[in-house]
């Protein structure tokens, strides 16, 4: 299994499912192969029995294997001219060329060790300025510098170093991202022919998109990167045997990028029933609660502006929010609690920090809200349904999937639609019971950690006897309320 | 049917529906109204978006960031999908990339701390002299550079640490870390002394002394890592102004045990503020969430055998730059009374200069940086960085000679030491050995630690080697020292990637 910047050195629900996908299949040994920032970063996990290896690709560290300073920089001339042309390059091409360098770095880097001496060299950096300045179009673009050469190598030698770590040799290769966590997996592919599966819980490409808006590097660099990474999750996607998104809205993402429509299959994160068990009475006073990461792209603003206008209908409302930020967030807290206070609702909207037991944050509420603008399969939600509570949530990613019919889905950023199906449900005790229910019957018939379980062993066997998956069951549409699916939904 | 399968019932939006039970909450303004009525003004809206896209997908990436989904630009713009919306949007707008924020530089210290550094190096120096009562009996020198060598050993080894830890954002483990290194470092110097009172027959004061130098020199290592340069300030306070006051009122017998009063309080302050700022740092950190808790290992190893291997060169370089600057005041001149006082005068100036290293080795940081991105060519660029270079270093030696002439002017004005012209050579020699460890900063701030390391060791070698021969061998060999890292620094900081940061 490969994860990045997860499993097991980071919280969050891509390491919730890691853990629980491990330790629900005793049956298999696991290798865990974790691209982390730096080999400093300290375990947040303790390894399942079954996990039997471990190896640990820093990215940011040390070269692996560092050589002195190497004046010819080993790097065939060639093979750097082919990367930096494939990423230059804009025709439909440039795709396939990518895959096969990247396979020819592989090749030379088990071979001759670390590529890093070759890719953050003077050579390097002299070829790509000289592409840059034969390519480059004379029009308001600002032209790059050799600063921009240098990071642009930089960036590339860094993102390149799971090539240069020995495959790891196992039955099925699971990256648990695409991007940079497929790279190992990849790797094993081409030395073993072990098969891939792809699982993405975001895309991890749209992810790219977004960080670097924000990106310290001028356009010409980001440009190259964001191309690198465009046709890196490509090949991700056309190596692998099967691809197992979290949500069906992803799949958009996926066949976009090549994916072929028939590896792809959908697999929902589960919660355990036994841990959520159905909530039995509603607080008095009529709640409304929320859980997650104290983060911005939880987007707190549009909850707490929608339940100032709550406010304003039902004075005795109360928000609870449950969690923290994470490190370096806490800005963000303040601001959150400042809005509030702007709000007028400072009083009735309080920040609870974290739970312990996080079933009752949910008990504290008698609806739980989801205002994310991004999300992939959240959690939250799915374990709210599963403890029987109706959800309002912000149509994003997965969230249509999860809630069905069984909650209210609104437009992310949209304040008023949140507030009216807020009140709708608090004014409403019949229509939360009889949501209620039914989100906890859906919970228990499609998300459940057991269901999910049992779909990756019956990947893995397939995957692993060599076997492509077996033409799937075209996924139902059946008892669709709107017109308005996924473009992946047509039966067949 | 396997859990592959969908679920069969399939959403239910609430936005689509009429506004059902509740009454409208506004009148009039819906979200939708207020958003742009068509494509062209929705480029307007995504102007910046667009503008510095490199791609179709970025803008994809953006409306459905901002909620837009397929079904929300099919009813509203008639596009097919986001991703269609988002290739019409990107040919529509012209390119016109915005250049990044400037990044807040990380080289724009301020001028005070560099000078600020110099200070706290060579303030030090001053309480030398004044415990000179103590330093009596056999063996003291032996005694002093032994905790000299250990405890810059031991500091530069945790500076380097402590940098690295605070280089990944980790305040939390950097102020673990550097408690634990300088209680564990002192402990080494600890050991050294005692190794040292049972095989010399030093007396206790000057075992005493050392330790205290041990523990100075771990405490400051931890105040300037965590930015805590006033704290320090405080810290020399009484050590430096009662060794001032005792050696300008004439070393009066009576003040004797006073002053030596105050030398002790500067470690111990040093210790204690050290203890009380690394735990104020060192909170227990925010965990996730609660649902984590029960798996989750409460926190890591404290220290990497990769990050220890990483800072033994710097444990090294501590080691032989302490030597190269001790060992001509150790070994003293032929005829001497066996220290060398032109040597220990020189060495004041010397550790204030650091602080113009310092600062130089910012002016080079930001040079370069910039002609980086005011350069097209490595070639032109490596001339234009070995400019930088030579000037940096001359800056770096004006700043060494003029302190010295300062500190040598005020000491014979005081008539503290006297002085002849025979001293010149020693303090040349020095100027030397200055420029040379401002070039080994330099590169080891470069990411170079292994040549200063096998050029200062054998620069070392030679002088303990040709020792008989008077301060000629010191000359020539921190000349040449200086010299040849010059050499290597302008063969390795000409090459462009060197710079990245």
């Amino acid at each position: 299994m490969m994860t990045e910047g997860t499993y097991p050195y980071g919280f969050g629900g891509v390491s919730v499912w890691c853990d629980q996908l491990i330790r629900g299949m005793p049956g298999y040994d696991f290798h865990l192969v974790s691209l982390v920032a730096s080999q400093a970063e300290p375990a947040v996990w303790s390894l399942p029995d079954n996990v039997v290896s471990m190896v640990r690709v820093p990215l940011w560290g040390p070269q692996p294997a560092a050589p002195a300073v190497s004046w010819r920089g080993g790097l065939p001339l060639r093979l750097l001219r082919q990367l930096i042309d494939a990423l230059l390059d804009s025709s439909a091409d440039a795709q396939r060329r990518f895959g096969y360098v990247l396979r020819e770095l592989f090749d030379y880097s088990s071979q001759h060790g670390s590529l890093s001496a070759g890719l953050a060299s003077d050579k390097a950096v002299r070829l790509l300025s000289n592409s840059w300045q034969e390519r480059w179009p004379d029009s308001d673009r600002p032209a790059p510098t050799l600063h921009d050469a240098v990071a642009a190598m930089q960036l590339l030698d860094h993102s390149l170093r799971p090539l240069s770590y020995a495959p790891v040799l196992a039955d099925i290769g699971h990256a648990v991202t695409n991007g940079l966590g497929v790279l190992p997996a990849l790797t094993a592919k081409w030395r073993y022919g072990m098969p891939v599966l792809v699982t993405e819980h975001g895309i991890y490409l749209r992810e790219q998109y977004l960080l670097n808006r924000r990106s310290p590097y001028r356009w010409p660099v980001k440009a190259l990167y964001l191309r690198f990474m465009r046709h890196l999750c490509a090949v991700g996607y056309h190596e692998a045997a099967a691809i197992t998104p979290g949500n069906v809205y992803n799949r958009r993402w996926e066949e976009r990028l090549g994916a072929e429509p028939s590896r792809i299959r959908t697999v929902y994160n589960g919660v355990d029933p036994a841990a959520f068990p159905a909530l039995t009475g509603e607080p008095e006073v009529p709640t409304i609660s929320w859980v997650g990461r104290i983060d911005p792209i939880k987007d707190l603003e549009t909850l707490l502006r929608a339940f100032a206008l709550v406010h304003q209908r039902m004075p005795e409302a109360r928000l609870r929010l449950f969690g923290s930020p994470p490190k370096g967030r806490e800005p963000y807290l303040q601001s959150c609690r400042a809005l509030a206070a702007d709000l007028g609702i400072g009083e009735v909207a309080t920040f609870e920090g974290r739970v312990e037991n996080i079933r009752d944050a949910y008990d504290a509420g008698r609806i739980v809200v989801l205002s994310s603008v991004s999300e992939g399969f959240p959690y939250s939600l799915i374990e709210a349904m599963t403890c029987g509570r109706t959800c309002v949530a912000t149509d994003v990613g997965g969230v249509t999937e999860a809630i069905g019919d069984t909650g209210l889905v609104v437009p992310p950023r949209n304040p008023e639609r949140m507030a009216r199906a807020c009140l709708t449900l608090l004014r409403d005790a019949g229509l939360r019971r009889r949501l209620g229910a039914a989100a906890r019957a859906r919970a228990l018939e499609h998300f459940t950690v057991d269901g999910a379980i049992n779909t990756f062993d019956e990947i893995y066997s397939f995957l692993g006897s060599g076997h492509p998956l077996p033409m799937a069951h075209p996924e139902p549409d059946t008892g669709v309320l709107s017109g308005d699916l996924p473009r992946s939904q047509t039966a067949g | 049917m396997s859990a592959l399968a969908l679920p069969a019932r399939w959403p239910h939006r609430a936005y689509p529906m009429s506004d059902g039970p509740g009454q409208p909450l506004m009148a009039g303004a819906h979200a939708e109204d207020s958003q742009p009525r068509d494509v062209e003004a929705l480029c307007e809206q995504f102007a910046l978006v667009c503008e510095s896209a490199v791609d179709s997908l970025e803008i994809a990436s953006a409306l459905e960031f901002e909620g837009w989904s397929d079904q929300a630009v099919r009813e509203r713009y008639g596009a097919s999908d986001v991703f269609t919306l988002a290739e019409e949007m990107y040919l529509r707008v012209q390119r016109q990339p915005a250049e990044p924020e400037p990044l807040p530089d990380p080289w724009q210290a301020s001028k005070v701390r560099p000078a600020l550094h110099g200070l706290l190096y060579g303030l030090p120096t001053v309480c030398f002299p004044a415990a000179a009562g103590l330093l009596t009996g056999p063996s003291v020198l032996g005694v002093l550079v032994i905790a000299l060598l250990t405890s810059w050993a031991m500091s530069q080894a945790l500076a380097y640490l402590g940098y690295v830890r605070l280089g990944q954002t980790d305040s939390v483990q950097a102020a673990r870390l550097l408690r634990a290194g300088m209680l564990a470092g002192l402990a080494g110097v600890m050991l050294a002394l005692a190794v040292a009172a049972a095989a010399l027959p030093a007396r206790i004061p000057a075992i005493i002394f050392g330790a205290g130098v041990g523990a100075y020199m771990l405490g400051a290592t931890v105040l300037i890592v965590l930015r805590g340069e006033r704290l320090l300030l405080f810290v020399l306070a009484p050590g430096v102004l009662g060794a001032a006051s005792f050696l300008l009122l004439g070393r009066p017998p009576q003040l004797q045990h006073a002053a030596w009063g105050a030398l002790a309080a500067t470690p111990l302050l040093a210790l204690a503020l050290a203890v009380v700022r690394t735990t104020r740092d060192a909170g227990l950190p925010a965990l996730g969430r609660g649902r984590h808790a029960r798996t989750a290992v409460a926190a890591g190893k404290l220290l990497a055998a990769a990050e220890l291997r990483g800072a033994l060169p710097s444990a090294l370089f501590g080691l032989l730059a302490a030597g190269l600057l001790v060992f001509p005041v150790a070994a003293g001149l032929p005829g001497d009374r066996g220290t060398n006082t032109g040597a220990l005068l020189v060495s004041l100036p010397l550790a204030l200069s650091m602080g113009a290293a310092e600062w130089a080795l910012v002016w080079f940081r930001r040079r370069t940086q910039r002609l980086l991105r005011t350069t097209w060519e490595l070639r032109a660029f490596a001339i234009r960085a070995r400019l930088v270079l030579l000037a940096a270093l001359l800056q770096y030696l004006t700043a060494a000679v003029l302190l010295t002439i300062a500190v040598i002017t005020v000491a014979a004005e005081t008539r503290l030491v006297q002085l002849h012209w025979t001293a010149l050579p020693q303090i040349a020699a020095y100027m030397a050995l200055g420029g040379a460890m401002f070039l080994a900063l330099l590169l080891q701030a470069f990411g170079s630690r292994i040549f200063p390391l096998v050029t200062c060791a054998a620069a070392l070698a030679f002088e303990v080697a040709g020792r008989g021969l008077g301060v000629s061998v010191q000359l020539v060999t921190c000349t040449e020292l200086l010299f040849v890292l010059a050499g290597y620094a302008a063969l390795v900081l000409g090459s462009a990637v060197r710079h990245a940061c």
